[in-house]
Parts: structure tokens; sequence; C-alpha cells
């Protein structure tokens, strides 16, 4: 008799523990939103990824742990993130390895991009493989479109050539005139793709390509390309490069007086750096760009959050505003569906218009639609990376043509 | 035409001087230290940095701040070789395995200093612009902050080769290169002389990171791109030889002046196809013993 009590008793506790370890009670068990992150800590993509996406998570998690994070109606409660993050030595392969990992063992609740083009190509396949969304920051290209349809997990938030930047500065640049362009392009995916979309939007609008050249990454000496394109007269200067690239191409056309009427480079221009290393003689420099601080209240205090008290170096006006934007749109997205269900959620963020900082946002077929970007082109004006393009989203006029490169101090 | 020539040779050579100063540095490594230096680029990207945080935090003149940052840059580089290479070499049975000890070594201090440089100032791009306008010389246009950087690369590079031509202590470096038993029987110190040899090399990837940065943007991760350009012009002009080593800069320099104004795209392949068919033709290097 007594063992029999005993033993019932024994099957009541199991019962019991059971029954709570089955979550029946998911407040309790859920504590926390793990999102992880495979990220160029070391390696040469640091310096973009340094100065890119990781200013962003860094302030927008603590912001948001600091409101008690993100409001999960399936748990009652809010919950904050947690962030898993990864150094992949800027390899993809060890990407690929981490990304699985992530999903596989860490068993994340969500995954946050990789950093670079080439990187966002090889992980989205594995993200939708498994479910999980990839709403990407660095990156983004004309060939991703061709993917993203058979990528319904994969979002893709930065802008690029044809969606939408060169098709506005072709018609900013044929309105004021413009007849001749030259265009200088690194010879990888990024150079290669903006160097052929600008051959198809510029003559649109009106303006011959006068030359043409490639230039291997890493390239040095720019100045007999940029003779070239002195002597050929060109109205236009293209810069399709990287910084590394951009930033001495400006150095060597300020010290040869090459003055074209228009002189973009991109990426590389939209950067603060840019402004601190050559200071006034930014006037008139046009790069990519989605919003400008003084745009609207919200764009301001993004600014605030973002830059206030902090080096005018790690501005970026293209990228920050859309990555931020992204992250918003996701949180969003998560509270509006009320559950960590990543198909419940993908399902909404791939069809309902929700409000970010850009104003109401959406993507289309996993592109964060254009008319939800607030710019597209920017030029330096009196130290101020001014929205030149399209015009109703213009923070001052485009300026054509540049004033010439000012007399350095010898 | 004539002044297409001329353009494209002067270019060449202000690429050159850049290349030869790299690389006289590592030449000193090796050639006498007998430690190919795979983390040569960082040293010259801690030479870039300081000059740049000088620069931009005090004012202070770049061409002024290669002779702060450059002793100090040559301490590390003596207390590296004091520390970890001569342990390596202590405990190294032949100097073919202590080659490849340091080797590994120096890969690690790669990451190390790398990674330092990451920590302390970030890994986005820093610049800034100084000496950045035209100088006009036989009709073409020529930025001033590259002719300044050849002429300092071929003073540096001239000043040192005096140093170990003329001075009792480059006697004993030269002597340490030839045969460091033979030198340390005639009275050498050579562990001194093999660290100080280190220090100078650091002392001069100091000199060609603070020139470059008057050029280009800077990294953290700069260095591995200027150490690949470094063993390039080091094995062209002759494993251990510092003329050869200036001599393999600039030819590398003209050459890729000529390919870059042909075709841009072809500058990479014409230095690796020059490479090889020099090494083929002479494998010793130009001045190679």
């Amino acid at each position: 008799m007594k063992n029999k009590v005993l033993l019932g008793l024994l099957v009541l506790t199991v019962a019991v523990v059971f029954l709570c370890g089955a979550g029946i009670t998911p407040s309790l068990a859920k504590d926390k939103i793990v999102v992880g992150m495979s990220r160029p800590l070391s390696g040469w993509l640091a310096v973009i990824g340094d100065s890119a996406f990781k200013p962003i998570y860094e302030t927008w998690v603590p912001m948001v742990n600091a409101q008690g994070g993100i409001y999960v109606k399936e748990y009652k409660k809010k919950l904050p993130i947690e962030l898993i993050i990864y150094d992949d030595k800027s390899d993809v392969g060890t990407m690929t390895r981490l990304t699985e990992k992530l999903i596989v063992e860490d068993k994340v609740d969500f995954l946050w991009p990789a950093c670079g083009t080439s990187f966002v190509f090889a992980q989205a396949p594995i993200a939708n493989k498994h479910g999980y969304i990839l709403v990407t920051a660095e990156g983004g290209a004309t060939q991703i479109k061709d993917m993203l349809p058979s990528l319904p997990y994969v979002f893709v938030s930065l802008s690029f050539s044809d969606w939408y930047e060169l098709p506005v500065f072709a018609e900013l640049l044929g309105e004021a005139g413009a007849k001749t362009a030259y265009i200088m392009y690194i010879g990888d995916l990024h150079g290669i793709e903006y160097s052929g979309v600008a051959g198809i939007e510029f003559p649109k609008h009106g303006i011959e390509i006068a030359g043409i050249k490639s230039v291997p990454p890493g390239t040095k000496d720019l100045s007999p390309i940029i003779k070239k394109a002195k002597a050929s007269n060109a109205d236009v200067f293209c810069a399709f490069g990287y910084p590394d690239m951009v930033l001495p191409a400006t150095g060597t056309s300020m010290a040869l007086g090459y003055n074209p009427k228009a002189w973009i480079g991109g990426p590389g221009a939209n950067f603060g750096f840019y402004h601190t290393t050559f200071g006034p003689a930014t006037e008139g420099v046009c790069g990519f760009t989605t919003f400008a601080c003084n745009q609207s209240a919200a764009a301001k205090e993004l600014c605030d959050k973002l830059y206030k008290g902090k080096p005018e170096e790690i501005r970026d006006f293209w990228g920050h505003p859309l990555y931020w934007a992204a992250l918003e749109f996701w949180k969003a997205a998560i509270e509006k569906a009320g559950t960590l269900d990543q198909k419940v959620i993908r399902d909404i963020m791939a069809t309902e218009k929700l409000n970010t900082m850009l104003g109401p946002t959406w993507f289309e077929n996993g592109l964060m639609a254009k008319e939800a970007h607030t710019g597209e082109i920017g030029q330096w004006q009196k130290g101020v990376f001014e929205v030149v393009g399209p015009k109703k989203h213009a923070t001052a006029k485009f300026v054509y043509p540049k004033p010439a490169w000012p007399k350095p101090k010898k | 035409m004539f002044v297409t020539i001329l353009d494209v040779v002067i270019a060449g050579l202000l690429l050159g001087g850049i290349y030869a100063l790299i690389a006289v540095g590592l030449s000193l490594q090796y050639g006498v230290a007998r430690v190919l230096n795979i983390s040569h680029g960082e040293f010259i990207m801690l030479g870039a940095f300081g000059t740049w945080m000088l620069y931009k935090m005090a004012g202070i003149n770049p061409l002024i701040t290669l002779a702060m940052c450059g002793p100090v840059i040559f301490l590390i580089g003596f207390f590296l070789h004091r520390t970890l290479f001569r342990s390596l070499l202590n405990s190294s049975a032949s100097s073919d395995i202590f080659e490849g000890r340091s080797l590994l070594a120096s890969f690690g201090l790669l990451f190390i200093i790398q990674n330092i440089a990451i920590l302390v100032w970030g890994a986005d791009i820093k610049g800034y612009s100084y000496l950045s306008y035209g100088v006009n010389l036989a009709g073409s246009l020529f930025e001033a902050n590259r002719l300044v950087t050849l002429l300092f690369a071929v003073v540096i590079s001239a000043a040192f080769y005096l140093f170990l031509a003329c001075t009792r202590l480059g006697k004993a470096i030269r002597a340490a290169a030839q045969d460091p038993a033979t030198a340390g029987l005639m009275g050498v110190n050579i562990n001194k002389v093999l660290a100080l040899c280190f220090g100078f090399g650091a002392l001069m990837a100091s000199f060609a990171g603070g020139l470059l940065s008057m050029c280009y943007p800077i990294t953290a991760t700069m260095g591995m791109e200027y150490t690949i350009i470094a063993i390039i012009v080091v094995v062209l002009g002759g494993l251990g030889s510092i003329v050869g080593s200036f001599i393999g800069g600039f030819l590398l320099g003209l050459i890729g002046s000529i390919v870059t104004y042909i075709e841009p795209g072809l500058a990479l392949v014409a230095y690796y196809v020059i490479f090889t068919v020099l090494l083929l033709a002479k494998p010793k290097g130009i001045l190679g013993k």
C-alpha cells in the first residue's frame, strides 16, 4: 500500500515537471530574443563592417532593450534582444560555416546579415533553406534581384545602381545640360554593375560616354586615368569604386587640376571621413545617399542618436538610414505577428507597409521599395551632404557645374 | 609623344620610390637577421597611423612626424627581435629551422598587431589631405605629395646606404650579413646587431608608412598588401641586397606605370610576369648573391 502511494506521488511529480517543461506557460520559458550574426570583426572587410552596420546595431539594440525589448504577444511581454556575434575574419567560407552554426547549433531565434555583396550571395540561400529571415545590410547588386524570387526569406535593404541611384543621377545631369561622361570603375562586380547601368541610363538623358576605364582593386596610381579623363573634356566624371579608390581619385583630381562639371564617387563620398579628409574641397562632389540630417524630424532624431558626440568620420548617409529602417521594420513585423514564428513574420514583411524613420516602408519582391527611399544622390554643399535627387526629397538644389577644387595652401 | 613618355616614366619613378622604400626595410630584416617578416606591412601601417594621428590631433607636419614615429617603431622592432626572434634563434638547430619558425612567428605577429590596431583605431578608413596640389614637370602635372615621397624615399635609402658603407656599425651589419659566425668571432656583438637590423627594418617601414599616408587613405588592415609588394621587390632585387631592392622597387614602379597607361587591368599581371621571367632568367634576383 505504502509503495503504491509512493509510486503514485512519483508519477504525479514527473507529470508536473514534464508539463512545466513542455512550456504550457510560455511567458516563463522565453526571456529574450537571441539574434545571431557572422560579421567581419577582423580582416579586410572590417573596414566596411565597422563603419556601416556595426554602428547601427550597437546603437539600436541597447535603445530597444532600454525600452524593455520587443513586445511579443505570444509571451505577453517584451523580450530584450541578445546578440551572438562571431568573427568571420572577412572570409566567405568561415561566414557560411558560422551561419550554419548559429542556426543549427546555437539555434538563434533570428539571423542578422553578414557584410558585403558576395557574402550576401553566399548567406542568403543558407538562411532561406532553414526558413530564417535575412534582412541584408551592406551589399546589394542588380544580380540579386534575379535571385530574390527563389529566396522568399531574404529582404534587401540597401539601394544600389539601378535601384534607384543612377537613373536619378542621369536625370539630374540631363536636366543640367551635361553632354559627356568619363567613367572609371573598379574591376569587380560593384564597378562592372555601376558602369554598366550608367552606360544604359546616361544615354537616355543625352549623355554620351566619352571614355570608360576599369581599374584593378588596389591600384595605387590613378593619375594616368585621371589625365585621360581630363583630356577627354567630359562634363561628368564617375569613380565607381570603394573608398580606397574614391579618396585617392579625389586627391589626384585635385592635384592635377581636373575640374569636371560633375564629380561622383561611390561608395566613398557618402561617408563622414570623406569630408574630414578633404574639408572644403568636397564642395560640389556627389555620392550616393538616402537622407540628410536636416531632411525631417525623424532624420534629425536618427542623426542625434547615431552621430551626436561622436567623430564625423563614422557618418554614412547612404547605408545607415536604410539599415536602421530595416531593423525598425523587422521589429514592427514581429510585434504585428505577435509571435517569433519566422514564417508568420516573413509573410507580414513581404506584404505589408509598416512605419519606419523613412516613413511608410515596404518590400517589393524582397527589395526595399524605392518609393520608400528618401534620397538617392547626395552632394556636399557647405560641409553638409545634402540630398539633391530625386527632387521630391531634395534638401538642396543640385549644383552644376560644381565649383573648381580650391587652391590648396602650399 | 615625348611628353607622354616622360609622363609615364616620372609616374613610374614616383610609384617606384614608394615600392623601394617599402622593400629596403624587409631586405634588411631578411638579408641580415634572416627573418622573412610577414608582418612588415603592419609596421608600415603603424607608421601611417602614427603620422595620421599626430597630424590630425596635434597639427604636426607629416614630414616631422616621421622623426617622431620612427624611433618608437624602431624600438618596437628591436624589442621584438631581442625577445621573440632571439628565443627562436637560440632554440633552432639550424638557420633553415629558424627561418621557418620566424616566418610562422611573424604571421602570428601580423594578426596581433593588426587586431590591436583595429581595437585602438577602429577598422574604418582614415585619411588627410597634405600637399594635394599639382607641380608642373616637363609639361605634365604631378602631385606634390608624391614628389615629396619620392624625394624622401631616395634620401632615406641613400642615407641608409651610406650608413652601412661608412660607419663602424654599418660594417658590423654587413659582416653579420655575410657570415654571422665569423663576424661574432671578430668581436661583433651578433645578437645586438641582428636586433638592430630588425629595428632598422621596422624604422624604414615606419618612414614608408608615414609617407604613404600623405598620398593614400589608410586602414588597420592595409599592411598585407604592402608586405606582398615588399616580398616581390626584395626577391626581384635579390635577397639581402639593399641596392637590389632599391632598383627592384623602381623597376616595378616603371613597369606598373607603363602597363597602367596602356591597360590598367593588366598591371598586376605584368608584375607577376616580370617576376616570373626574371626568376627564371636570374633566380638570385638583380643583385642577389
